[in-house]
């Protein structure tokens, strides 16, 4: 305000005194909204504004309807940052006024959430938020506490990624191809491979070398091709997806064995066979000659018991009959 | 050397018996438990199923069609440097398998190499055994058949084991090995001339005199009609189990209860047809018969204890009509034509039972059930048993002279239940 001191002065300022405290007003009209965005009230968790990017993100609808006296979980994949709609039902026994109902992350309460009550005895809540980053999957609880606590548990994690469970079994000079599938996934953003030595990871790189080639038919499997195996190419070898929200990977087991390790057994089997054939040969050789030797022995009474016809036919001048 | 006038019905005819135990088992055993491997090849080649089952297929049909060669070979120079060198011919087939690298490299050595070592060692055994006996004959074949239902009980597991321990590789190398005790088993089989032997002449002789034979032309053609049918339950039952709405676990375990019925059908057909006057063509019609009833009932029953009772029916008949059906062949053209009639047999026989399962599998796909396919079966089955009542000598009370050589074509089925069962077998 500025003080009057002559007619065409003060008659300057007061033309020009509305059309700036307009202006004052609202300048500090602005300043005041400019106070309010930096008010820590806010409902989202991570500091973004709530209504930001919501066309690049997919909805995720998820309920569970909690039986009597019962708790029951639920598992939730995700890949890609998602808004999340939980939604849980209860159904209480007796009188819903007593009735406490809360969400739960692990044992940390939760805010935001809403309740509605349908017809006599049911209760419906209803917890939205945004998931984007990997610190934010695990366990989301809604609580009903009537005379007994009971929840319905949303397990919110990444895809699992599968290999073979037993190990896989090869030769030296062999190829072989080692699969990782991730179910009930799209597909992941990355795959990897490592080799594990004990507890140190050793990434696996294709391009470096000819031995190893990465392929995968669709974008939910990989499959990695060893070739011209040798021995220390054994061992633990790990597969890795990589999702927006998250990792996860499997193990699987190579044994490379040498041509030696079923050869010993190769040679026994063989052995004992041409064992088998010996003794059944000698055996009929062994059992002929026994025979020969009993014919022998009865020709010789057969001469002796012609010699006693011969005779006994010369003594008593009858046909003479030969003994077989 | 004069040769006997009778065959010795026991002696060392009890070592010819193990050794055919042996034998089928290691040959038949082999082919039925190969569905173990069916999986191992399929991940190892990246092929699909239907070119690696044409391993099993190609070994099948080579072991068949090469009968009448192993036979004409054992009627000139005796069943065992034969049967010995198909044992060497085989271990060496499974030998070069271990470095197979491309499918081809399998279907050579497996299915051609020890193809033929199997259609070396498998006719002549049986051709033999039946010239040691006369009186019990069909025991005896019956005994020695049982190997190949044993077998395929103890190799399928064995297998597994085997792959778990050495993969496909060290597994081939050690069942080549295990193939070498068909070499054993030729050293067993003794030489043995029969009176008839010096009449037939050799292997050129006997062929033609047998294809001019009637009532061998007729049996042929019976046996390939029967052969036909016989194995579909075998390819397509756990298929058909399925389409019912079983388990896989159950209708295994279905199969393994045909296959133990199997079993003491051939051991108790075996024992009754030595035991029943009269021909044993008789006896065969009546088991062939009975397996066409029960084929056919297949599609009519639903519920689950009907099926069981079928399957057990089927699994008794079938198994009873094999050890039966080599007794006919040496009544039929007498020992001295055994080799060359059973190789004949045999190799025609096959071609029933290659046409057979895909047949089979071709109504399925038309129809869009088994009714079809197990009806056909059982009908080919009874035209067959049909076709037998044409035999000589099929009315009369008195058995055909003993001395006549007649048993020929039960092995050729034999081979074919190794097929269907592998396929059966193509779990994990």
């Amino acid at each position: 305000m500025l003080p009057g001191r002559g007619a065409p002065g003060a008659r300057a300022a007061r033309t020009l005194l509305p059309p700036l405290l307009v202006l004052l007003a609202a300048a500090r009209g602005g300043w005041a909204d400019g106070a309010s965005t930096e008010s820590p009230f806010t409902s989202s968790p991570v500091g973004e504004g709530p209504m930001t990017n919501y066309s690049n993100l997919s909805l995720e609808r998820h309920n569970i309807t909690l039986p009597e006296r019962s708790s029951v979980q639920k598992q939730v994949i995700l890949e890609s940052p998602s808004l999340m709609y939980l939604t849980c039902k209860f159904t209480a026994s007796g009188n819903l006024t007593s009735v406490c109902v809360t969400w739960k992350r692990g044992d940390e309460p939760l805010k935001n959430f809403s309740h509605t009550v349908e017809g006599n005895s049911t209760v419906r809540t209803q917890y939205n938020f945004t998931i984007v980053n990997s610190k934010q999957l695990g366990n989301y609880s809604c609580v009903f506490e009537d005379r007994k606590e009971q929840r319905g548990t949303f397990t919110i994690q990444v895809p699992e990624v599968k290999g073979k469970k037993k190990p896989l079994i090869t030769y030296v000079g062999d190829s072989t191809v080692l699969v990782c599938k991730c179910e009930k996934c799209v597909g992941p953003s990355h795959w990897t491979w490592y080799r594990s030595n004990g507890s140190v990871q050793v990434p696996i790189d294709a391009n470096m070398s000819a031995k190893y080639v990465i392929s995968g038919a669709h974008n939910n499997e990989t499959k990695l091709k060893l070739m011209n195996l040798l021995e220390e190419d054994g061992g633990s070898y790990w597969c890795r997806a990589v999702f927006p929200l998250g990792e996860s990977e499997d193990q699987q087991e190579l044994v490379v064995l040498s041509f030696l390790v079923p050869l010993k057994p190769f040679f026994a089997i063989i052995a004992e066979a041409v064992l088998l054939v010996a003794i059944i040969l000698l055996f009929e050789v062994y059992t002929q000659k026994r025979k020969k030797h009993p014919d022998d022995g009865k020709e010789f009474e057969q001469i002796e018991q012609l010699k006693s016809d011969d005779s006994n036919g010369l003594e008593n001048n009858a046909p003479r009959q030969r003994k077989k | 050397m004069a040769g006997r006038a009778e065959p010795p019905d026991g002696g060392w005819g009890w070592m010819v018996v193990l050794s055919a135990f042996f034998q089928s088992a290691l040959v038949f055993g082999v082919l039925r438990s190969f569905g173990v491997f069916f999986v191992e090849f399929v991940s190892a080649f990246e092929e699909q199923a239907a070119r690696v089952s044409w391993i099993a297929s190609i070994g099948i049909a080579v072991q068949q069609f090469g009968s009448p060669i192993g036979s004409a070979l054992s009627t000139k120079f005796g069943p065992r440097p034969v049967v010995m060198t198909g044992g060497i011919l085989a271990a060496l087939g499974m030998l070069l398998a271990s470095f197979a690298t491309s499918l081809t490299h399998l279907y050579l050595s497996i299915g051609l190499l020890s193809g033929s070592g199997w259609a070396l060692t498998f006719t002549p055994t049986l051709a033999c055994l039946s010239r040691y006996f006369s009186r019990r004959r069909s025991l005896a074949m019956g005994l020695a058949l049982t190997g190949v239902g044993l077998s395929s009980f103890a190799f399928a597991p064995l297998f597994q084991w085997l792959l778990n321990r050495f993969a496909w590789r060290g597994a081939l190398l050690l069942v080549s090995a295990l193939s070498c005790h068909l070499v054993a088993c030729g050293a067993l089989l003794r030489p043995l001339s029969l009176a008839e032997d010096s009449a037939v002449g050799g292997p050129r002789a006997q062929l033609t005199s047998l294809l001019h034979h009637g009532p061998f032309l007729r049996y042929t053609v019976a046996l390939t009609l029967i052969n036909t049918g016989y194995f579909i339950p075998y390819v397509h039952l756990v298929a058909h189990l399925q389409d019912l709405g079983w388990d896989p676990l159950p209708a295994a375990f279905l199969l393994s209860v045909a296959a133990i019925s199997d079993l003491v059908g051939r051991v108790a057909s075996g024992w009754l047809g030595d035991a029943v006057p009269g021909p044993v063509a008789r006896l065969l019609m009546l088991w062939t018969t009975l397996t066409g009833v029960s084929l056919a009932l297949f599609p009519v029953a639903q519920a689950p204890t009907a099926l069981v009772v079928l399957a057990v029916a089927y699994g008794f008949t079938s198994g009873a009509l094999t050890p039966v059906a080599f007794s006919v062949l040496p009544e039929l053209v007498g020992t001295g034509r055994i080799y060359c009639g059973l190789g004949l047999v045999q190799m025609v026989e096959s071609i029933g039972g290659l046409l057979g399962a895909p047949l089979s599998g071709y109504l399925r796909d038309v129809t869009g059930n088994y009714t079809a396919s197990f009806m056909v079966a059982g009908a080919f089955l009874l035209v067959g048993s049909g076709v037998l009542i044409t035999l000589p000598h099929f009315f009369s009370c008195f058995s055909a002279p003993t001395s006549r050589p007649q048993e020929l074509v039960i092995e050729a089925l034999d081979t074919k239940v190794s097929l269907p069962k592998e396929e059966g077998l193509g779990e994990d």
